[in-house]
């Protein structure tokens, strides 16, 4: 759908994640990193990074030392590209992250190999939904970007995808991998992305092989430590959000994208991947509760509702502090490894399952109260016969009996 | 951000309908739930991971509604634990299907299943074909077929588009429908407004549509 109304931009930007009305205005200032780009081929060329800010000199300084390790590599540990990378303003440039990332999860230049074309890959049975995102993937490229080079790009990505899951069958395919998988090809290229990608889904330590289980239950078990981890924080905080009941959906689509889907600064989300690239697997859970635990004032003060916490936490704002994030979830992992949490998560999870327990109650309850208490509604695909007034002789009977069914839909509680 | 929302003795509250948006990935649900709330096409739309949220406060005889859509996602593996926390306390339910994906249209089906495993079959439900912009009058799922199935599970049908700006009344009618619906639903309004809010009902004017009129294609 390439037909522009003059107030799409403006319009798609309020609708990164979350998207409540009530705060469609806020983030307005959206992608802030648009550059004319001329030649994709290399991907250093996109170079859309670049903020042209002012730099300050620490920065200055860590990009002089980067230059000096990458111009001799050989001699440079590991270590020390996991120091730059976990420092303040981690790798700086996506000129050096293309060189460092590989580097950082082990990828030879062996492994950097020329991917198959598109048409071998499209037989998989996992191709159309991959193209389907894919195709909805505009907003992660740099605005600006000439229609054939995107398209161009968006085929790089489908293949890069497409062969990580045929290399290993079992790994499925999770709405949202293609976002991490487009930061990858981004910064490193087509041929780089694949191997970093393999090594990300696939081995015991991979972060991403619990997302792409035959289920979603590994993920959620996961996304668990959450809570734990904000109560280790402010108590109170902890207090709030589960009084609220929102759960942990509104973090799913950080966790599975590492925030590439949910932020609109393409610096932030390249400065998170330096980081999360060499951390421990839950590390990203970590810096999803110093995320909360930053915008608590905004939590404290939301209604304890599901709804509008939901639309609270869903939303990021353009301006959250990542380095200071950064800091906190390293600390929070420090003083409280995920073994420690153990035993809370399994609290949790037990909490709610009781809860699920009930919830499945009710509905039977709901489902039984409503198929006693008035016929099914048949009739109502023509809104007259909804408002027709029932038979005088039954009509007494009638309301009444919908009168209770109703109150129960409404008040199921009172029914237990 | 902040809504009056605190419970002030003797102050109403605004009623809030919770509505549950179902359908495959790709048919148009996130778009379909931001004409309605935001009046416009989204025209960079994204895929859906997990539950979004979107809500708009409408106006039913002078009282202030707050409609809740929660809009899902389609890949089957999020539906199983993921999503059920959110069927919790819905009213309603839109199901959506594209007209040019018959297979969309057979899930059906299967969404109507997941309806009812939570407990929804007697909650107003609406069905909804998207994408009427596209294709030709032939490559697209014929009404009568569609409204068969409508009529079979006695929910209304709707053939609109997201994108077409002389659609958006029909996107609304939607929404409004049930909206209307869970309205005249409420307790004690029952007995106070028989008869009263007839003239004033959203027409399903799309319901009785031929599929004579729908020239009108953006794409092909
Ligand atoms: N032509 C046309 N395209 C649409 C319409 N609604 C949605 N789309 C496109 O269909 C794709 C999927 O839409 P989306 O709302 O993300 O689907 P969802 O997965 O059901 O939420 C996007 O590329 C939209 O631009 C419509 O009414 N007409
Ligand atoms: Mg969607």
């Amino acid at each position: 759908m390439e037909s522009n109304s003059p107030d799409a931009e403006s319009g798609d930007k309020c609708a990164i994640n979350g998207d409540c009305s009530l705060t469609s205005n806020k983030d307005s200032n959206g992608l802030n990193h648009a550059k004319n780009i001329d030649d994709i081929s290399t991907p250093s060329e996109l170079k859309f990074d670049e903020d042209f800010e002012f730099e300050d000199s620490d920065v200055t300084e860590k990009r002089k030392e980067l230059e000096k390790c990458l111009s001799n590599p050989d001699v440079v540990n590991l270590e020390q590209w996991v120091h730059f990378a976990k420092s303040k303003g981690g790798l700086i440039s996506d000129e050096y992250r293309r060189k460092i990332w590989p580097l950082l999860v082990g990828v030879t230049q062996e492994e950097m190999t020329v991917p198959p074309s598109l048409d071998e890959l499209s037989t998989h049975p996992e191709y159309n939904q991959v193209v389907l995102d894919v195709n909805r993937s505009l907003k992660r490229f740099p605005p600006g970007i000439p229609y054939e080079q995107r398209v161009a790009l968006q085929d790089q990505l489908t293949v890069l995808i497409l062969r990580v899951i045929i290399k290993y069958p079992h790994l499925k395919y999770y709405q949202g991998y293609h976002d991490v998988a487009i930061t990858l090809l981004l910064v490193c290229g087509d041929k780089a992305s694949f191997p970093l990608l393999c090594r990300l889904s696939y081995g015991p330590n991979a972060p991403l092989a619990p997302f792409m289980q035959a289920t979603m239950k590994p993920t959620q078990h996961l996304l668990n430590y959450m809570l734990p981890i904000i109560r280790r924080g402010d108590d109170r905080l902890a207090e709030c959000l589960e009084k609220s009941g929102v759960g942990t959906m509104f973090a799913l689509p950080w966790y599975l994208t590492w925030f590439g889907h949910s932020l609109n600064r393409y610096t932030d989300v390249v400065r998170l991947y330096d980081y999360f690239l060499c951390a421990p697997p839950l590390f990203p859970v970590y810096v999803t509760a110093a995320l909360v635990l930053h915008r608590a004032p905004d939590v404290l003060a939301c209604d304890a509702d599901m709804a509008m916490m939901h639309c609270l936490l869903s939303r990021l704002p353009d301006d959250l502090p990542f380095e200071d994030i950064l800091v906190t979830a390293k600390k929070l992992y420090e003083e409280n490894d995920p073994i420690d949490l153990d035993g809370e998560v399994a609290a949790l999870e037990k909490r709610e399952e009781e809860q699920r327990r009930l919830d499945e109650e009710r509905m039977r309850r709901r489902a039984a109260g409503r198929a006693g208490g008035r016929p099914v509604a048949r009739g109502w695909s023509y809104l007259p016969v909804v408002l027709r007034r029932p038979g005088p002789r039954r009509a007494a009977f009638a309301l009444a009996a919908a009168l209770l069914a109703v109150y129960v839909y409404y008040r199921p509680d009172l029914f237990r | 951000m902040s809504e009056p929302n605190e419970s002030v003795p003797g102050l109403k509250q605004k009623k809030v309908f919770k509505i549950i948006v179902l359908g495959d990935s790709g048919v148009g649900k996130t778009c379909l739930t931001y004409r309605f709330c935001e009046g416009k096409f989204l025209d960079k739309s994204e895929a859906t991971i997990g539950v979004d949220f979107r809500e708009r406060t409408i106006r039913i005889r002078n009282e202030d509604i707050k409609l809740q859509l929660w809009d899902t996602a389609g890949q089957e593996r999020f539906r199983k634990s993921m999503v059920q926390h959110y069927y919790r306390n819905v009213h309603a339910v839109v199901i959506v299907y594209d007209v040019t994906k018959p297979e969309t249209f057979h899930s059906i089906a299967n969404w109507m299943q997941e309806v009812e495993s939570h407990g929804l079959t007697g909650a107003p439900r609406v069905l909804v074909g998207n994408k009427c912009d596209c294709g030709t009058p032939e490559s697209r799922l014929a009404t009568t077929y569609a409204q068969r199935l409508a009529d079979k599970h006695g929910m209304p049908l709707f053939e609109t588009s997201a994108l077409l700006e002389s659609e958006c009344d029909n996107v609304e009618s939607i929404f409004m429908t049930l909206a209307h619906k869970l309205y005249s639903k409420q307790p004690l309004r029952v007995l106070s407004v028989e008869g009263e809010n007839k003239p004033k009902l959203v027409t399903l004017s799309r319901q009785k549509r031929s599929n004579a009129d729908s020239g009108s294609c953006l794409c092909s």
